[in-house]
């Protein structure tokens, strides 16, 4: 028999008993629709997830930081802590798969304009990894390698200024907590234009104490640079708002100056601070790639940091999650497989004397079992479509009326269920198949059927 | 002319509960090409049974069955659906046309069957239908259609392929007798014209008579042959002699 005529019987038969046909469908439909809304509600979450991990930093970012704490065979947990230095940086960026590595050199600094005064935690990066590392200006400019005495803010850092002389001294406090409050004050500040001093001391531009013996009274006072702010960088959740940038090279001149001075005030240290960082950022190309290069990485004896393994705990918990829905929604489509299943057989015994006509006829026994496995099939697949789109409307009502309760909170999170394409691909055939599955053992019932014994039925 | 079916020695027995019914036995019969053969008997008597077995529907006890050379008793399911395809047309008693289908529809499917096309089948279709007289009814159901109305969609359906054999079993069984003889009429034109090879069981006598031949059959058994030639004489044959030697008597046409 042709395809065609084949489907054109099939589709014929199962016009022919509506309501049970609406019936049978009615059974795939919420099933499909259940296990399609349940898993989309997984999805929904995991994505509102994902996005708050991007809002708190870039997911394919590994800090690398000094200590590693590998546990040995007896469960023992050892510290090691080893260096960080430009060789091992050469190494870590001879990685395959390794898109950019910046060392990281934090020293705490004064900065002051005019009446107001920053104390800062100054980040030297390496000026070529900032676009790497998501640096995203929202006025002004990125770094560039020529840049020396230029700062780079984050979107918070501004708001660090305060005047110590302000009544009651807390003035200046208000301004640092400003960015999370709901009105936005302008930070007292301008640090594109306003000139800036930067110094090691931190007492520097204070009144002496009166009756506070300062050890280093008679040393020479630190070095004050000028330095000029290029940008501020986009509003963000992570560490970045809150830093300031300066290039790597020239922090490490800085940081020699100041250890030679202080040298020569009689403070020593063995090794210079500029030699070996506290941190490093590694990029990877690919979010896949995190895990394995996280491994290399200790290996070398480094300890990591990195969101992705916060996503990997949650995503976990999320596939447990999503099973445990997926298999409330699964039980219903197998209740309408055996509706399916049911109805093929009970198509089967009232059509069994034309199903023998058919056989006597010279209709071929594999045609007779396509014919019933289309029909089968066509019950899944309308089904399907059918749960789609009402699951498509109440994902939609869901995210509409339930959205604002749970997500309204934390930011862009709003929607609680997400039917991807490929779910709903999948979704419609799955329930074709779950149709053709269930009319399997009806149509070969009906192949099998003896012809005399059908046409004699009366 | 050559045989179309030759029946060896055939026994059916039929086991109910403990006991053994024989149906037909030591049936030995041959056809031949374009033969019209009517299987004649009372109710009971294993006509039935011998058409289903030629059919291929019923596998016999003992004995073979053999259409166009080939083994029937010995084919599979498979092979026998294709085989009833390719050979056989067959026309109901009580008709069995598909409801969900029209006319048009009914008389192709045994085209369909064998995957011809739409439009080459419902040409061939409305041909036959219109051969049988009922151009007019292409698009009804079957329950819009009378008795008579219907066997003669039956019978272009068992003609429309133009099987060398068709089977009808009490073709005429459901209908009155001024349909009956329109019916047979019909069914022996369709047949003569393609000198289709024609097999028909009945326990009507006036039935048989359109028949080349009559196997009068009794208990199972064959217990005489009668031929009808053309003068509408009927002569009677010794069963005994005809069995394996019916070339040295002259079938009829």
């Amino acid at each position: 028999m042709n395809k065609i005529d084949l489907i054109r019987l099939a589709m014929k038969n199962f016009l022919r008993r509506k309501t049970r046909s609406i019936l049978t469908i009615l059974g795939v439909i919420i099933g499909t629709a259940s296990i399609v809304v349940m898993l989309s509600l997984g999805i929904g979450m995991n994505e509102s997830f994902n996005q708050q991990l991007k809002s708190m930093g870039s997911l394919n970012v590994i800090d690398v930081n000094t200590y590693y704490y590998p546990e040995n065979a007896t469960g023992m947990v050892q510290v090691k802590e080893t260096v960080l230095d430009d060789k091992a940086i050469a190494k870590i960026a001879a990685i395959e798969g390794v898109e950019a590595v910046t060392p990281i050199l934090q020293t705490s600094l004064k900065i002051v304009s005019g009446k107001y005064t920053c104390y800062g935690q100054i980040m030297g990066i390496d000026p070529k990894s900032l676009e790497a590392f998501d640096y995203k200006v929202a006025s002004g400019r990125l770094l560039t390698e020529e840049d020396t005495n230029s700062l780079l803010f984050g979107s918070q850092a501004p708001y660090n200024f305060y005047n110590p002389r302000a009544s009651g001294g807390g003035g200046g406090m208000a301004f640092f907590y400003g960015g999370s409050s709901d009105e936005k004050q302008k930070p007292s500040v301008d640090v594109l234009n306003d000139k800036l001093v930067m110094t090691f001391d931190m007492s520097y531009g204070e009144k002496k104490s009166v009756g506070f013996e300062d050890p280093q009274e008679n040393s020479k006072p630190a070095k004050l640079y000028k330095v000029k702010g290029v940008g501020v960088l986009e509003e963000s959740q992570d560490e970045k708002a809150w830093s300031i940038v300066m290039n790597i090279n020239y922090l490490k001149k800085l940081i020699k100056e100041n250890e030679k001075s202080q040298a020569l005030n009689g403070i020593k240290s063995s090794k210079s601070q500029a030699d070996s960082y506290q941190q490093a950022k590694v990029k990877v190309k690919d979010i896949n790639d995190v895990e394995a290069i996280v491994k290399k990485i200790n290996e070398l004896g480094y300890g990591t940091n990195s969101l992705v393994s916060i996503r990997e705990s949650y995503q976990k918990q999320a596939a447990t999650m999503q099973a445990v829905l997926g298999g409330i929604g699964a039980i219903s489509l197998l209740v309408a497989a055996l509706g399916i299943t049911n109805t093929m057989i009970m198509s089967i015994y009232e059509r069994t004397r034309e199903i023998g006509v058919m056989k006597v006829l010279g209709c071929l026994l594999g045609d007779i079992r396509e014919m019933f496995l289309l029909e089968a099939g066509i019950i899944g697949f309308i089904g399907g479509l059918a749960g789609l789109v009402f699951s498509y409307g109440a994902s939609y009502v869901l995210n509409k009326f339930a959205g604002g309760l749970f997500g309204g909170g934390s930011g862009g999170a709003g929607t609680i269920s997400v039917i991807p394409a490929w779910l709903a691909l999948a979704a419609l055939g799955f329930a074709t198949l779950v149709g053709i599955i269930s009319g399997f053992m009806p149509a070969r019932r009906a192949m099998k059927l003896s012809a005399l014994e059908a046409i004699k039925t009366e | 002319m050559e045989n179309i079916i030759e029946l060896s020695n055939l026994r059916k027995v039929y086991r109910i509960g403990n006991e053994k019914v024989v149906a037909l036995d030591n049936i030995s019969l041959d056809i031949k090409k374009g033969e019209f053969c009517c299987l004649l008997g009372t109710s009971g008597s294993g006509k039935s049974t011998l058409l289903n077995m030629m059919a291929g529907l019923e596998k016999p006890t003992k004995g073979s069955i053999r259409i166009k050379g080939q083994a029937v008793e010995k084919m599979s399911e498979k092979k026998l659906a294709k085989f009833r395809q390719e050979h056989l047309g067959f026309v109901f008693q009580s008709y069995n046309l598909l409801p969900m289908l029209n006319a048009v529809e009914n008389v192709s499917m045994p085209l369909t069957f064998k995957g011809i096309s739409k439009s080459v089948r419902d040409k061939k279709s409305r041909a036959m239908l219109k051969a049988v007289g009922l151009a007019t009814h292409e698009k009804h159901k079957p329950s819009q259609m009378s008795g008579g109305q219907q066997q003669r969609v039956g019978i272009a359906r068992a003609f429309v392929a133009i099987p060398e054999i068709v089977f009808a079993d009490e073709p005429t069984g459901n209908l009155d007798s001024k349909t009956t003889s329109e019916v047979m009429t019909l069914i022996t034109r369709l047949a003569r014209e393609n000198n289709q090879t024609l097999v028909i069981v009945t326990h009507d006598l006036g039935i048989a008579k359109y028949a080349d031949r009559i196997v009068h059959i009794f208990d199972g058994n064959i217990e005489k042959i009668e031929i009808i030639n053309n003068s509408g004489e009927v002569s009677n044959e010794e069963v005994g002699s005809v069995l394996h030697d019916s070339d040295a008597v002259p079938a009829g046409v």
